[in-house]
């Protein structure tokens, strides 16, 4: 099913490719469907790509048991970005041209999508990924690439709603780190605050390596914060920040990005209870409800549970969004076969698509098509199974 | 606002403070500079956390053990990496060969501790409203630091070998000292030092392989500042450094006070070479 | 030998290079477009190795953190061509702004090295790769911050795909012809010089700072165009792409591939560039792989692969050797009569602290004489030629050359002036010929221009003939001109004594200073030095001699003086010294 990159001397790449090249195209019908993923598997933001990898091979398992797409097995042939654009520049080449991939799956980080994306625009290939910034789903520059997770925009708008319209605060302090997803993320968010009526007393960027957080704390409290909102992929930096409220006894509620609440976060923190009043964001169908999960994530869990697939040590959502991505791109091969335009054509008309994740729904005009009120926050210390408890008010 | 820069300031100034007299006590027994400096630093957080988080032990037990590493790993890097290439000192092949050591270690760290940085655990055992001992632990380990180096080059025989050494070891050698076990020696102390300054400023800099590029530059700039050689201005030059550093930060950010640092770095390396209180020396012809 | 740097392009040498041009020209046959992403890859990157090659590889400067010059300019190149701050700019144009700014940072950077030690130019590299990448992420109206902004497209011939391919391949076609004359070049001698014996570079006339500067200026311009490739290759760039593990690789896939060398880091750069893609699984561990070989480079062979690939050193030399030197060839080798006369030194004093190691010395060098220069260790006779060969400011007195009053002054300019020297212990470039080495004495009579060599421009094709034939001329005058084409290091002791009295004589010296120019030799070698060191004298050369065998001062000396405690004991003909109670009973100890 999984195909790893074996280890090839230079020569054997070039005499295989232009063997590759000079065979028949002529497919027999039980040739497998190529679909190329782009995870970073190692390197500093690898522990997104773990988790959606789990979803997205079990998804492959499925289906390939159940007889595959008309009769023709998946090939998911994996290519480690290392977190590295480079790296992920190279492997949109092979998985393009050499291996003729039908649909590239990811980049998973926003780094190497905004490098991959529009090679693979200019390749042609259909392209479905879960980043969240906004710039990578554009339907004039890039008209094959479609979104299977909320904008940056909407995130932040689930949060920015939950400060201002659940928990009725009004002074915020918005902090990030000097990543893309950072800076963007901050970006994006101050205005939209500003335009719901907030008081933006601090927002900065800070460098994540920085040891020292307590300065810019301070800062905040002196400018009055009443809620922090930080925003970056960072445990050790995010740590860092629930660590100096702590530290210094402010008790400010800590509103913003998912890794808040992952497990990595929760090993830095000095104290356990300096978990406490921290709000991450989530997604409603992958939350808990008075201890339940709603029941197509329930049914979901039983489905790993079965496949004996971790999911206790990553996050319930990165597993599902796996999932469903995989999902997603088998309906349209089954349905309209593997020509690029086919594929890009049967998801503009995808609406109110079920899924664990989330509902999905595209057209010509929006590659985006994750819905609004999916969108929540959940208290990160009731973290169980990779799940949360939804934040109280809703 | 100020007790933030003066406490984090002087105590991370201690920490460079002590990366400095680091390069200088290998620099002293050998005329060179050796990047094992950061990556002692480096070692003494990440093998601190490792003994006390991962394998429990308590922290005087896990000090002794991280100095006694720092000391080996300070004989290995003499006999690998210094000793072959010390003939040829012109062509600066030490910077190489120490250079290429101190990546191996740190490429190691990152693979068996992990890339994310880790929290290092509270040594001592104080009630809270206390000043933080993140913040003095640094500072007593560059005072005793200090007074152990007076005491051993003022009042030992080896220690005023090791000054012999520094300051002329042909001459040394002539006089029939032992200069390679004493510059092994010097290097063991080095490692010391280094894994010292690492175990002791963790808590403020946390466990983190990364640390190894950041102290190699800010445990430097006082030695250049206050003159190669000079432990006095490493200590004067790392705690200013600090201060300034952590000033510029709580007042224009933290990437504003890395370029200051920078800046300053350069124009007094162009203006005076020699360090702001160091003179030039050495040999040429 | 080392590589191919030192000879002429010959069909042996040239034999790679036809090779791998031939692959990356039929390339593009294969249509294999990932191929052909880590193919233009492999040539970016090497656009900016060659540059880094000549300041690493030749000068010896550790610029571990050479890739910001890369960030800057994939950035300007960005950002101009985007229209973010300006009207979009034409990308080839943006290209060549990249290489502007790239050149402007690189003698920023490397203003440091100019004065300072190695270690910390390499400091002020790393510190500045730092920086780099957090303004890259700070100033978010130029760069975009972390969302980063859209590399350039460039337009017809050289439009994406195999268009782009030979753009990135011509260019590293030009930067590896450019950097590959300037290593074969008396420039790339220097920088050789300047890393392996530095205080030799500077009495030959090399003048350190200018040289670097120049060589900091084409490493950041190659530097910057590179980075205008990187960001059109990558399609949208990000400071993370710009990390510093990358510059340390940089950094050593060059060291690996041998110092001095050009093909060597060819094929570091190209394995650099190639390996990860196909041995995915050692990647995590590739930083560990290319610092330990590193290690075993430096410790083992300092020479890297192209030492390896050497193989004209390996043949074993004649055991039983004889030096012949040929004074008849001298006045050939020496051509004109020197210009200055007569140097004279009047009441030089050097303190060092409270030590007087001169206290008010007078001494005359005259052309066509032998001046011997005698005294107990620690009498300060090498300090006195360090002063006149300009190491040491002297604390009092002056110098004057025919009369006029010698400003205070560096090395180089002491060259300039013909004044030529030995050392006690030989200062040689291990790992080049003999001939290179005596080559670089003559570095003074050079007349092509730095941009001439760069292009191999006709002056620069003369200058190289020169030289090589004065230099063989040299070789032959002082009996060594077998060896020519031997690496140095391979020479005995006494061999090396000759050599570098050839490298001094290349400076067509009116003053030639020896320094212990007889330690080590037989007693046979030192007849025939002395007789050398006497014909050289007889071409009108005034020859300044610090010698501790008394026999060869008496026999080949017009005057001699004697020093004691930094004064003078005694000065006069050898005849007047002999007879000299305090001399006799001091020093002779006869």
């Amino acid at each position: 099913m999984v195909k790893r990159r074996q280890i090839l001397s230079g020569s054997a790449v070039g005499i295989a490719s232009l063997a590759s090249g000079l065979a028949s195209p002529a497919l027999a019908a039980n040739d497998p469907i190529k679909i190329g993923y782009l995870p970073a598997l190692t390197g500093p933001s690898s522990s997104t790509g773990i988790g959606i990898t789990r979803g997205t091979e079990l998804a492959v398992a499925e289906i390939n048991a159940g007889g595959g797409i008309n009769g023709r097995p998946i090939e998911l042939i994996i290519r480690d970005t290392q977190s590295d654009p480079t790296k992920a520049v190279n492997a949109v080449a092979e998985l393009t041209q050499r291996q003729r991939a039908s649909i590239i799956w990811g980049p998973l980080n926003s780094g190497e999508a905004l490098a991959a994306t529009p090679l693979i625009a200019r390749n042609n290939v259909p392209m479905l990924h879960p980043c969240w910034v906004d710039e990578l789903i554009d339907v004039k520059k890039y008209p094959m690439s479609f979104r299977n997770a909320p904008t940056n925009t909407q995130v932040g708008g689930g949060a920015n709603h939950y400060v201002m319209d659940v928990l009725k605060l009004k002074k915020v302090a918005v902090i990030s780190d000097t990543t893309g997803y950072g800076t963007a993320s901050v970006n994006t968010y101050v205005p939209m605050l500003r335009a719901k009526g907030a008081e933006v007393v601090y927002s900065n960027h800070v460098d994540a390596a920085n040891p020292d957080l307590r300065p810019e704390l301070m800062r905040m409290q002196a400018a009055g914060a009443e809620v922090i909102m930080p925003w970056s992929v960072n445990a050790g930096f995010l740590s860092r920040i629930l660590n100096t409220r702590g530290a210094m006894g402010w008790d400010v509620p800590v509103v913003g990005q998912t890794t808040l609440g992952s497990g990595q976060t929760r090993a830095l923190l000095e104290k356990p209870e300096f978990w406490n009043k921290v709000y991450s964001n989530n997604f409603r169908n992958c939350c808990y409800v008075d201890g339940r999960l709603p029941a197509s994530a329930a049914d979901y869990v039983e489905r790993l549970k079965r496949a004996r697939i971790q999911f206790g040590d990553t996050l319930l959502w990165w597993v599902a969004n796996g999932w469903d991505g995989m999902h997603i791109m088998a309906e349209a091969l089954k349905v309209a076969g593997t020509r690029a335009q086919d594929v890009v054509a049967y998801w503009q008309q995808v609406s109110r698509r079920p899924g664990v994740y989330g509902t999905i729904t595209w057209n010509a005009e929006q590659h985006n098509g994750f819905l609004d009120d999916e969108v929540v926050m959940c208290e990160v210390n009731s973290l169980r199974d990779g799940a949360f408890n939804l934040a109280p008010g809703y | 606002m100020l007790e933030s820069i003066v406490s984090y300031g002087l105590a991370v100034g201690a920490v460079y403070a002590l990366i400095g007299i680091t390069y200088n006590v290998m620099y002293s027994a050998s005329r060179v500079f050796s990047f094992t400096a950061g990556m002692l630093g480096m070692l003494g957080g990440v093998l601190g956390a490792v003994f006390i988080s991962r394998m429990g032990m308590n922290a005087a037990l896990a000090l002794v053990l991280v100095l006694a590493c720092g000391a080996v790993l300070g004989m290995v890097t003499e006999v690998v990496t210094v000793r072959p290439v010390l003939k040829s000192i012109e062509q600066h092949l030490y910077v190489l060969s120490t250079l290429a050591f101190a990546l191996m270690v740190q490429q190691v760290t990152a693979i068996e501790f992990g890339t994310e940085a880790q929290p290092f655990p509270v040594l001592v055992p104080l009630e809270a409203g206390l000043p933080g001992q993140k913040f003095w632990l640094p500072l007593l380990a560059c005072a005793v630091t200090i007074l152990g180096l007076e005491l051993l080059y003022r009042r030992t025989l080896i220690g005023r070998a090791f000054l012999a050494i520094a300051e002329d070891s042909y001459a040394a050698r002539a006089l029939g000292l032992p200069e390679t076990r004493l510059r092994l020696a010097c290097y063991a102390i080095a490692g010391v030092i280094g894994a010292l300054a690492g175990f002791t400023g963790a808590q403020m800099l946390l466990a983190y392989f990364g640390n190894q590029a950041i102290l190699n530059f800010y445990g430097f700039v006082p030695v250049a500042l206050g003159g190669m050689g000079s432990n006095r201005g490493a200590v004067v030059g790392g705690l200013a450094l600090g201060l300034f550093q952590q000033a510029a930060a709580v007042l224009f950010g933290g990437l504003h006070a890395a370029i200051a640092v920078f800046v300053v770095f350069i124009v007094v390396l162009l203006l005076r070479p020699e360090g702001l209180a160091g003179a030039m020396t050495g040999r040429r012809v | 030998m080392n590589g191919v740097a030192w000879l002429p392009p010959r069909l042996a040498g040239s034999m790679p290079w036809l090779a791998l041009g031939l692959v990356a020209l039929l390339l593009p046959l294969f249509d294999d477009a990932y191929i052909g992403v880590i193919a233009q890859r492999a040539f970016i990157y090497w656009i900016l190795s060659a540059g880094l090659n000549l300041l690493v590889g030749f000068a010896g400067q550790i610029a571990i953190g050479w890739v910001p010059m890369l960030t800057l300019g994939a950035y300007t190149t960005a950002v101009l061509t985007a229209g973010t701050v300006t009207e979009p700019w034409n990308p080839y144009l943006a290209l060549a702004a990249g290489g502007v700014v790239g050149a402007v940072f690189g003698v920023i950077v490397g203003l440091p090295a100019l004065r300072l030690r190695t270690f910390y130019f390499a400091m002020t590299t790393l510190g500045f790769a730092t920086i780099t990448t957090q303004v890259a992420l700070a100033w978010k109206s130029v760069t975009g911050g972390g969302v980063g902004t859209p590399g350039p497209v460039f337009p017809w011939p050289f439009e994406p795909g195999w268009g782009f391919y030979y753009l990135c391949f011509l260019l590293a076609a030009l930067a590896t012809w450019m950097t590959a004359n300037i290593g074969a070049s008396r420039y790339g001698r220097a920088l050789i010089a300047l890393r392996d014996a530095e205080v030799a570079a500077e009495a030959s006339g090399i003048a350190k700072p200018r040289l670097l500067v120049l060589i900091f200026l084409l490493a950041g311009a190659l530097g910057g165009v590179a980075g205008g490739l990187f960001a059109s290759l990558q399609s949208y760039i990000t400071p993370d792409a710009f990390t510093f593990e990358m510059s340390v690789l940089f950094f050593i896939a060059i060291l690996i591939g041998g110092r001095g060398s050009i093909l060597g880091p060819v094929l570091g750069t190209i394995i650099l560039t190639a390996l990860p893609e196909f041995a995915a699984p050692l990647v995590q561990w590739s930083t560990f792989l290319y610092a330990a070989l590193l290690l075993l480079i430096v410790l083992l062979i300092p020479g890297g692969l192209a030492a390896l690939l050497d193989f004209s050193n390996r043949r074993p030399l004649a055991k039983h050797r004889e030096i012949l030197p040929r004074p008849g060839l001298l006045r050939e080798v020496l051509g004109r009569s020197p210009t200055a006369q007569h140097l004279e030194l009047r009441g030089i004093a050097l303190h060092f602290g409270g030590v007087r190691a001169i206290d008010g010395l007078d001494l005359d060098i005259k052309g066509g004489e032998v001046h011997g220069l005698i005294g107990p260790n620690g009498s300060g006779k090498t300090t006195t030629l360090n002063v006149i060969s300009g190491y040491y400011r002297p604390t009092a007195g002056a110098l004057s050359l025919d009369g006029a009053i010698l400003a205070t002054e560096a090395p180089p300019r002491r060259a300039a002036h013909r004044i030529a020297r030995t050392f006690q212990t030989p200062r040689l470039i291990g790992d080049v010929s003999v001939l290179a080495n005596v080559m670089i004495g003559g570095t003074l009579d050079g007349r092509a221009s730095f941009v001439e060599a760069l292009l191999t421009l006709p002056r620069h094709r003369q200058d190289e003939v020169a030289l090589r034939r004065a230099a063989r001329q040299a070789l032959a005058a002082v009996g060594l001109e077998a060896l020519a084409e031997v690496r140095a290091d391979r020479l005995q002791h006494s061999e090396l004594r000759f050599m570098e009295i050839a490298r001094a004589l290349m400076l067509h010296p009116a003053f030639l200073l020896l320094d212990e120019p007889a330690a080590g030799l037989s007693a046979e070698e030192i007849r025939r030095l002395g007789a050398l060191i006497k014909a050289i004298s007889r071409e009108g050369v005034a020859v300044l001699l610090v010698e501790h065998h008394a026999d060869l001062i008496f026999d080949i000396c017009d005057r001699v003086t004697v020093l004691n405690l930094g004064k003078v004991l005694a000065a006069g003909t050898p005849a007047e010294i002999r007879s000299h109670r305090e001399v006799v009973s001091a020093y002779l100890g006869a």
